[in-house]
């Protein structure tokens, strides 16, 4: 009771927030100060030398032209040698050719001076800071009280690889990286529309993290894009390093196991689901990018499906269906069909079971209990584990939990292969987030079946479905199209149509629903009636 | 909000007073295969048990390690008692684990006990809720259930399974057998029968074995002897053998298939033919006050064995042999059916037995 009452004074406290506070002033942060530059350089260098005390990376050049201009950058994300040759030379030269004494100003610099595109001018000392720290160099001139801000970003970054957590054998391999616009550029790249929106925001009052919110307009659903730019405007966070911080602020329901929005490391994914009229989310510095709303079978759903060919794809769901029952409920059924309900058990598998439970010294519940935890251990510490010690755990993993704790008589033989096959299972959930919901839940419903055998597994999943069926993400139903029905969209739930067939967009997409026309099913003519 | 988490820990706390809290782990039950049924000398009834012993399983991870282990993978037990429950309980004083009767595939009744008459025994195993009906039920000839249960089948681990698989490789369709001795014993103008098997796996083994200065050994296997009928006290009257149990079979529709082989009177030689696609119809019509039964059997055959010299690429010879085997498949039938009635009183005919009866109970009030 005492827990409830906490989380309910959690929620409370948490609409506070919402009512408009004032920043909370535990940090004198500099990018608050709204102050002009001045027209004397000194003052400007002087005030920036301020903000940007004990900033070693802080790179202040001046060049003692006439008028003198002041060139500052942030040492590693800038091209250097760009640098030299596309601000400081035509500078040096542009004062020295200039012999008839005319002073060089910020107008000439920037309009005949610098080659470079993305170029802006501006005229408060937080501009300047912001410009420099996003990787633009910034030129002050002396006698002016504005400064050149020029894109001339030369940081290191990621090339484009294949994404490691989501192989396909069949799709495009480019992944995304952990630089905003590289990541915007292979979503464009695939889409090249004017309506495709790329919004952008910075959060994090430190980390001045740049946010995209991706969509294609016209196609979006305008209640859910809105709800997007709401939930992710109020927002207030010092810093966000990866996606994950964005998802917890956004998502419906944090109390639940199941993932209400998707991550993706595929542009390929992205793409598929902004033309299903879903809205994407990318944050800098990572490459997950966030996809809402997100329904339970998407879930289940691989990229690979929508490649192959419906058929394969129809029956690898079918398959893909069975083992998600298995990794949830058959640790559970075990327990409960060998400890209550033994009849129900094939006489030679009951008797095979007896036989290699003569000895061990634990209850089946507890043996299952252990065998489980040592699975999610041997899980864990093979993702943790440096590549090079990865080999020693499998090995161990296998020979003392797989073979010499079943010689020892410690655990039966059964309970290892339940627990291999759920293992294999769980792992056989395509989507690795909405695979850890049902890799939680296999343990309240193992301690519902030992307690209370079969009853308590049902008693179990009738909590979970109804869990399931209060769920939304993002105002859309989570186990749509199925619960509520929309027999349109059930073409891409338990079988995959082919996509001629699936003529419609989700029921979540905005106005335009349809999406190709009718009729497209091939329907080639036999080369003989062609000549006729 | 705050009352509806009242509300759930109102309610979740009910999930655990349902009172399921019977668990019991594999390894605490004696899974108990046979039951056998027998008349006790000064109590009423002796119940025998065969119950596996899980270690002495071969395959397994047990004691055994490779399920080398010598001695049987069984064990019998067995206690007298006022009626079966009582009997039980004097059962489990013996053993350490619980008896687990869910998976009893067979009961066995012993002759004598039989004889005597099964209907006092009867009425628990139709109230027990853990018992399934699907069991199989039959009757040692000559012999108690608690000898029966001791002898050990070289086939199968459990030899209480052994019998089953004879059964059902006699070609009688898969049957339910206790179940259907149940509807028999209650439903009018039925008589339950049921198989009854014997000790030992030829008729003279018995005697090999004595010769051979090995009375009693393990390896002696049992075999189908035929077919006990019950009255409707559910008494054991009578046997009948083999071929007229079959019969018996495909008059009452129970049949798959079977081998028919016989003698042929004028020419020198038998033939061997298989039937299947068996059939019956019962026709009961009244002349006067007279009842008669026409019973048609029908089936399709191949002759699988010819030792005669008839050619059979001549349509005749077919012809001579179809009418051969019908000959004796009738009198085998006719005679089956005679048997039973004369010596025991009853027909097998069935349910169309009971209607033909109604009918002409109906038409001579």
């Amino acid at each position: 009771m005492r827990l409830f009452r906490w989380l309910q004074s959690q929620k409370h406290s948490g609409e506070n927030i919402n009512s408009n506070q004032p920043r909370s002033t535990d940090l004198p942060l500099l990018n608050d100060q709204e102050e002009a530059l001045c027209t004397e350089l000194a003052i400007n260098e002087e005030k920036l030398r301020d903000s940007f005390r004990a900033c070693t990376d802080i790179v202040f050049r001046s060049v003692s032209s006439s008028p003198k201009v002041l060139l500052i950058f942030a040492d590693g994300l800038i091209d250097t040698r760009t640098l030299d040759e596309v601000v400081l030379l035509p500078i040096l030269n542009g004062t020295s050719n200039r012999l008839d004494g005319d002073a060089i100003t910020a107008e000439i610099i920037q309009d005949q001076l610098l080659a470079i595109a993305q170029i802006q001018t501006v005229s408060t000392i937080n501009e300047v800071t912001d410009g420099i720290l996003k990787a633009n160099i910034a030129l002050l001139v002396a006698g002016e009280n504005k400064a050149i801000i020029a894109d001339l970003k030369g940081f290191e970054k990621r090339s484009v690889q294949e994404p490691a957590a989501e192989a396909s054998v069949r799709g495009p391999r480019d992944g995304f990286t952990e630089t905003l616009r590289i990541n915007t550029s292979l979503i464009r790249r695939r889409i090249r529309s004017s309506r495709l929106k790329i919004e952008s925001i910075t959060i994090g009052r430190v980390s001045q993290t740049d946010i995209a919110i991706i969509y294609i307009e016209g196609i979006v659903s305008l209640t859910i894009l809105e709800e997007v730019r709401r939930r992710i405007g109020r927002i207030q966070i010092d810093g966000v390093i990866e996606s994950g911080y964005i998802e917890e602020f956004i998502e419906d329901v944090t109390w639940s196991p199941f993932p209400q929005i998707q991550n993706t490391e595929r542009p390929d994914i992205v793409c598929a689901s902004l033309l299903e009229g879903k809205v994407a989310i990318i944050v800098d510095n990572t490459p997950f990018a966030l996809i809402a709303p997100m329904t339970f079978w998407t879930g289940l759903q691989a990229v690979e499906d929508y490649y192959e060919r419906s058929i394969y794809t129809t029956f690898i769901r079918f398959v893909r269906y069975s083992l998600f029952n298995i990794a949830l409920l058959l640790p559970s059924m075990y327990v409960a069909l060998s400890t209550f309900h033994q009849q129900l058990i094939p006489m030679n598998l009951l008797i095979s079971i007896a036989n290699s439970r003569e000895g061990v010294p634990f209850p089946t519940f507890v043996e299952t209990l252990l065998m489980e935890f040592m699975f999610e251990g041997l899980r864990e510490a093979g993702i943790r584990m440096p590549k090079a010690v990865g080999s020693a755990v499998s090995i161990v993993g296998a020979l003392v939990i797989g073979q010499a704790a079943v010689q020892a008589g410690i655990v039966s033989a059964p309970v290892v292969i339940v627990v291999a096959t759920t293992g294999i299972a769980s792992f056989a959930i395509p989507r690795y987030n909405f695979g850890t919901a049902y890799r939680l839940l296999r343990f309240p419903m193992l301690i519902f079946a030992g307690i209370l055998g079969l009853y308590g597994i049902i008693g179990g999943l009738f909590l979970m479905i109804v869990h399931l069926l209060g769920l939304r993400s993002f105002g859309v139903p989570y186990m749509s199209p199925v619960i509520p029905q929309i027999p349109q969209s059930l073409k891409d739930v338990f079988i995959r149509a082919p996509r001629w067939m699936m003529t419609e967009r989700p029921s979540f997409a905005g106005a335009n629903k349809k999406r190709i026309p009718e009729g497209q099913q091939p329907n080639p003519t036999r080369r003989s009636e062609q000549n006729e | 909000m705050s009352r509806r988490w009242r509300c759930i820990c109102l309610i979740l706390p009910l999930m655990f007073v349902t009172g399921c809290w019977d668990s019991s782990e594999v390894n605490d039950l004696a899974i108990e295969l046979a039951w056998g049924i027998d008349k006790s000398p000064n109590k009423k009834v002796r119940i025998s048990i065969q119950s596996i012993i899980p270690s002495k399983i071969s395959g397994g991870q047990g004691e055994g390690a490779g399920g080398t282990s010598k001695g049987k993978p069984f064990f019998v037990v067995s206690g007298d008692g006022i009626n079966t429950l009582d009997a039980i309980q004097r059962i489990q004083t013996k053993l350490s684990r619980q008896v687990f009767r869910g998976h009893r595939r067979v009961i066995v009744i012993g002759e004598s006990m039989a004889r005597q008459g099964i209907k006092d025994v009867i009425d628990t195993y139709t109230r027990d809720p853990n018992l399934k009906l699907r069991t199989d039920i039959f009757i040692v000839k000559g012999s108690t259930a608690k000898d029966f249960l001791q002898v050990s089948y070289p086939l199968e681990n459990i030899p209480g399974l052994g019998v089953l698989g004879e059964y059902n490789q006699l070609g009688t369709l898969m049957e339910l057998g206790f179940l259907n001795f149940l509807l028999a014993a209650t439903s009018e103008g039925k008589s339950p029968s049921v198989p009854a098997v014997a000790i030992g796996m030829n008729a003279a083994s018995q005697d090999e074995g004595s010769k051979k200065g090995q009375p009693g050994t393990d390896n002696e296997g049992f075999r189908i002897v035929g077919t006990g009928i019950f009255n409707k006290e559910l008494k054991l009257l009578g046997f009948v053998n083999l071929e007229e149990g079959r019969a018996l079979r495909w008059v009452s529709g129970k049949l798959k298939k079977m081998t028919v082989s016989t003698t042929l009177p004028d020419e020198t030689g038998d033939v061997s033919m298989d039937i299947y696609n068996l059939g019956e119809k019962i026709q009961p019509s009244i002349h006067g006050n007279k009842l008669n039964i026409q019973v048609t059997l029908t089936g399709d055959g191949a002759i699988r064995e010819n030792n005669t010299n008839l050619d059979l690429t001549q349509v005749d010879n077919i012809a001579f042999l179809q009418g051969e085997l019908n000959k004796h498949i009738e009198e085998t039938v006719l005679h089956t059916i005679t048997k039973v009635q004369k010596n025991m009183g009853l027909t097998c005919l069935d349910s169309a037995m009971s209607f033909a009866l109604k009918i002409f109970d109906c038409g001579n009030p």
